[in-house]
């Protein structure tokens, strides 16, 4: 149980957590304020990692200038996957964007040449070179460190992506509070009436979505620079299912109830590490690592039960026809 | 009279079903249009497709001169043809106020462009948007309901919301789908006298869909009758109610 007490790994936690927070907090944009059901939210992470990534190992691109265009890059995905299925009735987007989430995670699988295929970042540039695209970002890292004098990598990576978060919370924040988000959760509540009192539904939601799918492009970053490496492995369904719990778990509605969900999920989760005493030490590692995500499942449905709009969700909306 | 809206010829099917059959007929400006017509008669889809949210398979809409058969609702809207819905659609998770708040066009707070460049002129027109709602709040007698989620008001209330957001958006012809269903007698007669008032002082156009006959008796200036998708008579509510073609297809069947 010496892991429990190491500050490094509950950084490692805090680090995740913030990561998932900037994912999460684009399903909130596109979900929870202008009611588009994606489920496919990790394919905008993983363009915004392959992009940087490609860009800095194969054309030599300075990390500064990857960084953001990784971020773009995910932003026009969004438009490219709206342009042609926002005008679909909210159930069969929703189908799109999973199947449009497994057709990234596949390409990236399978172009070798461009991303390395399943071997993952790792094969990115030439053989017998080595290949990494963090040698910037580990740079100015240690920059921060030393000027913030914090004690660990760990402790500066979970600076930077919480200061991130916190920046990016605090815009769409007041973004959501302007006339123009107002007009996103008009489209939510009832898109017809929205369209009849003049609104172009159809741009906002293309924004909402792009929007969305460039925060996801950022958390695509912090995911790459974090792990040093990742493969389309990295970028399964199921995390996308990941910042959906947080979004149940936090609140719908709420831009401040997806740091929230975050971090119960991210304890939750790293929690359930922990369970290797009786009856949970009667099973294997491996199948422990299934029992976590059934007790994470048990968890979520319980609050659901007891507590349907989330920690911080409104529940006085949801039952309002 | 000047002719204000021109339905010339609209055919509208859906799949073999030719809800609205080559129907014809013109509204003239400041005048109150009754639109009636049996059950399935297409006076709904003849509404989505003047308002723009359905597209006529052939025909053609003219507003002010203006053809507008081929624009999307959201742009109809803008030009000021506006419509209600049957079930008033209020956006029952806001506040009654933020209803009204987003019955405005050209606001430079709703785009993200004109947000960031022009915060100024987005924070003047938000204040004098914010003015004009508690106007007609107040004008609908909803003041004291300003604050409470839409979703919490009862259904005449909800049709003077509507009504309300109707007007914030100025509009020169104004398509109301069944005001009188589901409205409580003693609002009944009050949305009547806005109506009329609406018309007397704004001069704002109404084509009404209504089944409540003496309603539309009352308030309407023409008479267009409806059934199976074609027009069946345009008059003047007497002549109508006397008509043994609308007696026979309407009114025979009701009484």
């Amino acid at each position: 149980m010496s892991v429990l007490t190491s500050g490094g790994f509950w950084a490692f936690v805090g680090v995740v957590a913030g990561i998932y927070t900037i994912l999460a907090l684009g399903l909130q944009v596109q979900f929870g304020f202008a009611g588009l059901l994606n489920f496919g939210q990790v394919a905008f992470m993983a363009i915004g990692a392959y992009t940087m990534a490609i860009l800095v190992v194969k054309e030599g691109w300075s990390t500064w200038l990857a960084a953001p265009l990784g971020i773009a890059a995910a932003a026009a995905g969004g438009l490219l996957l709206g342009l042609p299925t926002l005008r679909l009735r909210a159930d069969y987007f929703a189908i799109v964007t999973i199947a449009f989430s497994e057709i990234i995670r596949y390409v990236a699988t399978n172009e070798t040449a461009l991303t390395g295929g399943s071997q993952g970042t790792i094969a990115l540039g030439s053989i017998g070179t080595a290949t990494q695209y963090n040698g910037q970002w580990s740079r100015f890292q240690s920059h921060v460190q030393h000027s913030l004098g914090l004690s660990s990598s760990d402790a500066t990576m979970l600076v930077l992506v919480w200061a991130t978060a916190i920046v990016l919370l605090t815009v769409t924040w007041l973004a959501l509070r302007t006339p123009w988000g107002r007009v996103l959760r008009a489209i939510r509540d009832d898109e017809d009436a929205a369209e009849s009192l003049g609104k172009n539904v159809f741009a906002y939601k293309l924004q909402a979505l792009a929007l969305g799918a460039a925060l996801a492009g950022v958390a695509g970053l912090f995911y790459a620079w974090e792990f040093s490496f990742f493969s389309p492995d990295d970028f399964q369904p199921l995390l996308t299912f990941f910042a959906w719990m947080i979004l149940l778990l936090g609140g719908l509605g709420r831009v401040w109830a997806v740091p929230v969900g975050a971090l119960v999920f991210g304890f939750i989760f790293a929690g359930t590490r922990f369970l290797d005493f009786v009856p949970f030490s009667w099973f294997a590692s491996d199948e422990r690592a299934y029992l976590r995500l059934i007790i994470i499942g048990l968890i979520i449905v319980v609050l659901v039960m007891v507590r349907p709009q989330g920690l911080l969700g409104n529940r006085r909306e949801m039952v309002l026809e | 009279m000047t002719m204000l809206l021109d339905v010339d010829r609209v055919t509208r099917t859906f799949g073999s079903v030719r809800a609205v059959d080559g129907a014809s007929f013109s509204v003239d400006e400041h005048s109150i249009t009754g639109l009636i017509g049996p059950n399935g008669a297409g006076k709904s889809t003849l509404f989505g497709t003047i308002a723009g949210s359905l597209r006529p398979n052939s025909g053609r809409i003219l507003f002010s001169g203006r053809r507008i058969d081929r624009r999307s609702a959201h742009r109809v809207a803008r030009l000021g043809v506006v419509r209600t819905y049957q079930a008033a659609r209020v956006l029952t998770r806001m506040s009654v106020l933020d209803n009204l708040l987003l019955a405005t066009t050209r606001h430079p707070g709703e785009r993200l462009t004109t947000l960031a460049t022009r915060p100024r002129a987005a924070r003047a027109h938000e204040r004098q948007t914010l003015e004009r709602a508690h106007e007609h709040l107040a004008l609908v007698g909803l003041d004291s309901h300003a604050d409470a989620y839409a979703g919490t008001l009862s259904g005449g209330q909800r049709k003077l919301l509507d009504l309300a957001r109707v007007l914030m958006l100025e509009p020169s012809l104004v398509l109301l789908d069944e005001p009188m269903a589901g409205v409580a007698p003693a609002l009944r007669v009050q949305l009547l006298d806005h109506i009329l008032a609406l018309r007397r002082d704004r001069g704002i156009t109404f084509l009404i869909v209504e089944h409540d006959l003496d309603f539309v008796m009352q308030a309407a200036d023409t008479v267009v009758v409806m059934n199976e998708g074609r027009v069946l008579v345009v008059g003047a509510p007497a002549e109508v109610r006397t008509n043994p073609d609308v007696i026979d297809a309407y009114l025979g069947k009701a009484h």
